[in-house]
């Protein structure tokens, strides 16, 4: 028995995996879960889009927000694991994606790498008609005299 | 006798790490977040895709990857997600010289389960074994030496690195602050002031 145990715990992957498909909406983590900017329903879409390029490029990890509000932590992109400010994650901000790819879950989040985006369906969420811009300042004023 | 004692560790692990107090000896100033709770532990530097796939790169993706922590106390993986400066930061760059090292750090830890927010991070200050206490600022400092030429859009290179930075510039001026086109900005933009 004594030597049971090991061999067990050798024979265990380094953590369950799972394939998967699913759809979902490229977020920035940190607004969406601090509530720093608003309620989860602002922090999404065309409102925060500006947003979302700020902090994408600025190295906080994008998720996957799926319908049914299951956050997938990104960390691999379409095979790019560069996932601190890198131009893959940076291009699809606040996009909806159909992505296949390996889930794991550890410690009640959970992590995705996607190995391929099978669709992009660009940005879905027109979520400005309701909230206009988040954060208000996201736009400079000066634009509207351009 | 190998099975009472196994079971013996396996639930004395979790209940060691909810008597554990976190929130003891930090000094995380607090952002007024919903979930937030001062948090301040010993824990190991690592790369996650590394630690749940095997899929490794050297020193935890020199900087390209995102890091994850490994509380000491119980093992748990922390996400950092954030770090000291409000300017929508990061942690990469604070975490990124001490792969597979242990350090201590001090921050918020944001627990909000009904979105999914379970051991994420934000990390304020954090010390290597041996050193001293530094603060998690670095980011700024970094992309200010990586972009010594940015612009903002009216051509002034004041300002904070958001509104400068060449590769949001050119996704906003491709795509919009929208992000739905330049045909939608216009409209909004004009009404939005």
């Amino acid at each position: 028995m004594r030597f049971l145990i090991p061999l067990l715990l050798l024979a265990q992957p380094l953590s369950a995996q799972e394939r998967v498909q699913l759809t979902g909406e490229v977020i920035d983590t940190w607004c969406y879960f601090s509530g720093v900017m608003g309620g989860p329903d602002s922090v999404v879409g065309s409102a925060h889009h500006t947003c979302a390029l700020w902090c994408s490029a600025g190295g906080i990890p994008v998720g996957l927000l799926a319908p049914d509000g299951q956050v997938y932590m990104v960390l691999k992109m379409a095979g790019d694991a560069t996932t601190n400010g890198g131009d893959t994650n940076l291009h699809v901000a606040s996009h909806t994606l159909d992505v296949d790819g390996m889930l794991y879950r550890r410690d009640g989040l959970n992590y995705i790498v996607v190995e391929t985006v099978t669709a992009d369906q660009d940005i879905i969420n027109a979520t400005h008609e309701d909230f206009g811009v988040i954060p208000g300042f996201a736009i400079p004023e000066d634009e509207a005299a351009r | 006798m190998i099975r009472p004692l196994f079971l013996a560790a396996l639930l004395a692990a979790p209940i060691a790490a909810q008597a554990q107090d976190f929130a003891a000896g930090s000094e995380a100033k607090t952002w007024n977040l919903y979930a937030e709770e001062p948090a301040r532990f010993t824990a190991r530097v690592t790369d996650p895709l590394c630690e749940l796939t095997g899929d490794c790169a050297a020193d935890c993706g020199a900087g390209s990857r995102q890091l994850v922590l490994i509380r000491e106390a119980d093992d748990a993986m922390i996400f950092p997600l954030k770090n000291k400066q409000p300017a929508f930061t990061g942690a990469v760059n604070e975490l990124a010289p001490f792969c597979q090292q242990v350090i201590e750090v001090d921050g918020l830890m944001l627990n909000d389960p009904d979105i999914g927010a379970v051991n994420v991070y934000l990390v304020q200050r954090l010390k290597p074994e041996g050193g001293d206490w530094r603060n998690a600022d670095q980011w700024t400092k970094d992309w200010a030496e990586a972009n010594p030429n940015a612009l903002r859009p009216d051509g002034e290179a004041k300002g904070p690195w958001f509104r400068r930075d060449p590769r949001i510039r050119s996704e906003i001026e491709a795509e919009g602050y929208l992000g739905l086109g330049l045909e939608v900005d216009g409209p909004f933009i004009a009404d939005w002031f």
